[in-house]
């Protein structure tokens, strides 16, 4: 039943739980920069209240709005969502020396979104089309923290993180090394894989992929930039941080005549891979996955279940935590 | 069967496919003996990358012109080089959600092509971990013929 615009802000206000100045049904998201705060979009027979704009989490970009994607509340339930407007952007992404030519595409988010519902190692939501057309994504918040930054809040050394917490941490990324192989078997790819796009999730500390909108041109390798994405999010999680040259050289330049630059990434060359020239108690097996991505890999892994065939067995002779505090 | 003297070569618009072509026509130039099976790989371009679709039109026609052209220049260049016209032939796929690799020896086994001809880029470590590499997939994939790499 349509409400009056009395009625619209007295429950937007009721839902927030605090006083507005004005409030505007809206359901035409084609302008998303006029979308502000207090606006509330009617999609579908659903309604959504905007609370806020969200913020770029991209390292160096931090707090920079991005306003193509709104906050906001689930007027059936208070829920909190995140919206996902309308907004195509095409360029290259810099990896490297190479550039990548990068599309931010809502289709194919809309497209995953579908395809992974239900399935707890995916952030989930739904699309409406609004009267433009336009695939609006509404997204359930995932409670927790990004890998990165639950990961960089420990306060432990290389030698406890390896006998405490590794191998469950490494069991966690299994799943979310699955969950990328099933995306592949479907013919889609994540597009944007970084250990921030990765949260881990408050209840259960379940890895949750996020962020399925980009995609990128690809020749004859499909899940390339997929697999050079999981290849650092290893090398993070095994080394505790991605180790660089320049840290190596100020941190414990002994170690850095050990080096050659086959031990280092083919793509990024400051990032090495070959953590047991570093961490000698690392396995051989989770050093020879490792491996993998160092410029010195007479081949590459061309699909996720290679590299989950070689992974799971090295997880297998790292120690047992004796007490599992997991982050 | 898998016959020695049925030849596929794999090109695209790049230099290295032109080299390869090169090569194949000083070996076999005169000869009779072999049939040459010359093969462009199509790859549509992705609606989600290109979601306009009278853009997506355009680029898919420019593309398959440029492999057409491609494919009319070869079989002109194995022409002069003195094989018989009808021991040649031409063929555009669409790779059909596989990779150019992969519809080349897709193709190599359904045809029983006992020798796979293709060019090789100068990639760079960065570049082949990135994007694959052609040469590198048939190779690594080739079980049952012979692979000429020309670089």
């Amino acid at each position: 039943m349509p409400s009056s615009g009395m009625d619209l802000k007295r429950q937007a206000e009721e839902l927030l739980g605090n006083k507005l100045d004005r409030v505007r049904l809206v359901h035409d998201t084609t302008q998303f920069m006029e979308l502000e705060r207090g606006d509330v979009l009617g999609l579908d027979g659903r309604r959504y209240l905007i609370t806020g704009v969200a913020y770029e989490g991209r390292f160096g970009l931090d707090e920079e709005p991005k306003h193509w994607v709104k906050r906001a509340l689930d007027f059936s339930d208070g829920s909190q969502k995140l919206i996902k407007l309308v907004f195509f952007e095409e360029f290259d992404l810099p990896i490297g020396l190479l550039k990548v030519r990068c599309y931010r595409s809502p289709a194919k988010e809309s497209r995953i979104l579908e395809l992974v519902r239900g399935r707890p190692q995916f952030m989930q939501g739904i699309t409406h089309l609004d009267p433009s057309g336009n695939q609006v994504r509404v997204l359930d918040r995932v409670p927790g923290q990004s890998l990165d930054k639950r990961l960089d809040a420990l306060r432990l050394d290389h030698r406890a993180w390896f006998d405490g917490l590794l191998r469950p941490m490494l069991e966690r990324f299994l799943g979310s090394l699955e969950a990328i192989a099933f995306l592949h078997g479907q013919g889609e790819r994540h597009g944007d894989i970084r250990r921030d796009h990765i949260f881990v999730h408050n209840e259960d500390q379940r890895w949750v992929w996020i962020d399925f909108d980009y995609n990128f041109d690809f020749k004859q390798s499909p899940f390339g930039l997929d697999l050079f994405g999981l290849g650092n999010v290893l090398c993070y999680v095994v080394g505790r941080g991605i180790p660089t040259l320049r840290q190596i050289k100020q941190e414990r330049p002994q170690t850095l005549d050990l080096l050659d630059t086959g031990d280092l990434s083919p793509v990024i060359p400051n990032r090495v891979f070959n953590l047991k020239k570093l961490y000698p108690y690392l396995p051989e097996e989770l050093n020879r996955v490792l491996m993998h991505f160092a410029a010195s890999a007479p081949i590459y892994y061309e699909r996720v279940e290679e590299m989950i065939e070689d992974l799971r067995p090295a997880i297998a002779k790292l120690p047992q935590p004796v007490r599992e505090e997991a982050p | 069967m898998i016959l020695w003297n049925r030849i596929l070569v794999g090109l695209d618009e790049s230099e290295p496919s032109l080299n390869a072509l090169r090569y194949l026509a000083g070996v076999l130039g005169g000869s009779n003996t072999s049939k040459v099976r010359l093969l462009a790989v199509y790859l549509p371009p992705d609606p989600d990358s290109h979601p306009d679709p009278g853009q997506r039109a355009d680029l898919a026609a420019e593309r398959r012109l440029a492999l057409e052209a491609r494919l009319a220049q070869a079989y002109h260049m194995l022409v002069e080089a003195r094989l018989a016209r009808e021991n040649l032939s031409t063929d555009l796929v669409e790779a059909g959600g596989r990779t150019v690799g992969q519809v080349i020896m897709d193709y190599q086994a359904e045809g029983g092509y006992g020798t796979v001809v293709v060019g090789r880029r100068r990639l760079s470590k960065a570049e082949e971990f990135l994007f694959g590499s052609v040469s590198s997939t048939v190779v690594h994939t080739a079980t049952d013929c012979c692979v000429w790499v020309v670089a």
